[in-house]
């Protein structure tokens, strides 16, 4: 745990910092007896880099043994990656495509990765997935979603 | 009016076709949740909150609520079949539970779940009703200071009782108390941290932040381990338990149900805690405590009503003070804020409506979960054979088109992924989430009550302590955080956590 504690550490470390340097440049952090905008996250971050601190100096002088790896499984880190870029691809595709074939997309490259299906399965469930996105999104719910190239 | 006459008029709004029916939903999604393993009701509230948009408050409310005890009734279908906890509170059901269905008995099992959970839920309804409006009136004199020092006591009990490092919670809690303030400053206008981004302005999202957090991060850790699924048993016989097994649990039930409801009302993951203390005091008064972990039916009847009695606790600082006891009633505060419906202390007096038919709504719930569920134990199993790699994808979809809806906006969608990512991370570092998603939401209310009290004493900080009221919390919040420092304490709060590591082994 010790490497992971150091690096959460050097996180809100990060975090501390920039909200401390932001709120003495761009906002009025004011007084007690007048507190501005910039009165919490100054005096928040102020307080997050101090505990960061100590809680980086405590990480660096502790004697944990590492613990378990970070990925249990061997091909633990491809699944994870595949949704997190999933994610990504379905925000950056949305407009372009729209929602309907996103949606198929995204599900069926889901199904086809994280623990392989087949064929079949992965094409009926990302083709029910995006019907059903559409019926109860657009039809049900009549939001508008864009349509994409295809006009769908 | 009394408040028997305020329960019948909120039972005969909560018996409305549409709210019966949105309870129903709600009871029907928590169990599902609370069957699924990887999947909780905060995520399952989370995921809701896009969608209840277009439902009158008081259903949302009541379906929201009904996730939330639903969930503890399903938790035990999974526990006891699986030995897998369908939620953090039916942890400790697996151990007993478990070895019940192993020796052929899952029937009883599960009926005691459902008949515990239906008698703690019952008195627990009963409970808010004499607990909630006395104080609701007394934390009507509370003021800026005092607000602000319920709030932080709240924050830290949060932290004192998660399982991680204080540090590390203190700073986590920082963290989302500083999130809290992005956007525009409410009392003189002044945009902070949007760097010209429109949409900030409002701050982050408690939506795209929640579902981030619990929906999409909850997945990714679900992804990592292909997830192997034992059904000890799919016929499961003779739900009802025998008179032998009704005498044996009776009074486990009851005391489960008295100290669940008196945890729930603190802050904490009192459904999980109160499970543990349930099955521990169980096991120390019983004469015969090596029967535990034997396939004991005491050890699933008390910590199943403790945990059910303690959801019902739960809604006691949200319903009087607007203060969320745990992340799942965090998010059910984001709801009821969502709808325009401000917890506290006036909420009792203010909506006497909403808050009567969600108590009455939650004896409906109850009922319907025990009537529905023993019968339903079948289909339960059925669902728990729905694969996975088909379960994920589709719940990343509502995730995504759930946040997109909002506000047709990406940048929410990207927020939202960005705190999936964190919240992945934050897991793997044994970073909890609670106290960021109480001070994620509590910042904002924080803030402004720290700023009054500062304005209103010309700047003395001793106001919180020249308050009795908020004098008391914050010596209870500093007495905590010195408390959970001490090396002394510190072991044996890493003591009991092995000791209950080594239960739910």
């Amino acid at each position: 745990m010790k490497k992971y504690d150091i690096i959460g550490s050097l996180f809100y470390l990060g975090v501390g910092l920039l909200f401390v340097i932001y709120s003495r440049s761009a906002l009025d952090i004011g007084t007690p007896q007048e507190p501005g905008s910039g009165f919490l996250p100054f005096y928040g971050g102020l307080f997050l880099l101090g505990m960061s601190v100590l809680f980086l100096i405590k990480s660096l002088l502790s004697h944990l043994v590492e613990g378990e790896t970070f990925f249990p499984e061997k091909d633990s880190w491809k699944r994870v990656s595949a949704i997190i870029l999933s994610l990504i691809g379905h925000n950056l595709l949305l407009k372009p495509l729209g929602l309907m074939l996103v949606t198929f997309v995204f599900v069926g490259v889901l199904v086809k990765v994280i623990f392989p299906q087949s064929w079949v399965r992965t094409f009926i469930v990302a083709a029910l997935s995006a019907l059903g996105v559409k019926l109860l999104f657009t039809n049900l719910l009549e939001i508008q979603f864009p349509r994409g190239f295809l006009g769908f | 009016m009394d408040a028997f006459d305020l329960m019948i008029q909120g039972l005969q709004i909560a018996l409305q076709p549409m709210n019966l029916l949105f309870c129903f939903l709600g009871v029907l999604m928590g169990t599902l949740v609370g069957v699924l393993p990887g999947l909780g009701p905060t995520a399952a509230i989370a995921l809701l909150l896009p969608i209840s948009f277009n439902i009158p408050p008081v259903s949302t409310i009541i379906m929201l609520t009904g996730i939330y005890y639903g969930a503890m009734y399903g938790g035990s279908t999974t526990s006891i079949l699986l030995n897998i906890p369908g939620e953090a509170g039916s942890v400790i059901t697996c151990i007993d539970g478990h070895e019940m269905a192993k020796k052929g008995r899952a029937g009883p099992a599960l009926g005691i779940a459902a008949i515990g959970s239906f008698i703690a839920g019952t008195i627990g309804v009963l409970g808010i009703m004499l607990v909630a409006p006395p104080m609701a009136k007394f934390a009507l004199a509370f003021g800026p200071p005092q607000y602000f020092s319920l709030m932080l006591m709240g924050i830290v009990i949060i932290i004192y009782m998660s399982r991680g490092s204080v540090f590390k919670d203190m700073m986590t809690a920082v963290f989302g108390l500083l999130l809290g303030t992005i956007g525009m400053d409410t009392i003189s206008g002044t945009q902070r941290l949007t760097f010209g981004v429109l949409e900030l302005a409002d701050g982050i999202g408690f939506i795209p932040a929640v579902m981030g957090l619990f929906g999409v991060a909850e997945i990714l850790i679900n992804v990592e381990k292909v997830m192997v699924k034992t059904l000890v048993t799919e016929k499961v016989k003779n739900l009802l338990p025998t008179l032998k097994d009704f005498k044996e649990s009776f009074w486990p039930i009851i005391r489960g149900t008295f100290l669940g409801f008196f945890i729930g009302v603190l802050p904490g993951p009192a459904p999980v805690i109160s499970t543990y203390s349930s099955y521990a005091l169980e096991k120390r008064i019983s004469k015969t405590p090596k029967k535990f972990g034997t396939g004991h039916i005491v050890g699933v009847a008390g910590p199943e009503a403790a945990n059910n009695a303690a959801t019902s606790g739960a809604m006691i600082p949200l319903f009087t003070l607007g203060i969320p006891a745990n992340s799942v009633i965090a998010v059910l505060l984001g709801a009821f804020m969502i709808h325009g419906l401000q917890p506290g202390p006036m909420f009792i007096f203010k909506y006497p409506d909403v808050f009567w038919a969600t108590i009455a709504s939650m004896y409906v719930g109850n009922a319907m979960l025990l009537v529905l569920n023993l019968p339903l134990i079948p289909l339960w199993v059925q669902v728990l054979k729905v694969p996975y790699p088909i379960l994920f994808p589709l719940i990343l979809v509502f995730c995504l088109v759930g946040v997109y809806s909002l506000n047709f906006s990406q940048l929410e969608v990207w927020l939202m992924i960005g705190f999936g990512v964190l919240g992945y991370f934050m897991r793997k570092f044994k970073f909890e989430m609670a106290p960021l998603i109480l001070a994620l939401v509590l910042g904002p209310m924080m803030e402004s009550n720290l700023r009054l009290s500062l304005l209103i004493s010309h700047g003395d900080p001793l106001v919180f302590l020249k308050q009795p009221i908020s004098a008391v919390f914050i010596v209870v919040s500093t007495l905590l955080i010195i408390a959970a420092m001490i090396p002394g304490i510190q072991k044996r709060r890493a003591k009991l956590r092995e000791v209950i590591e080594e239960e739910k082994e």
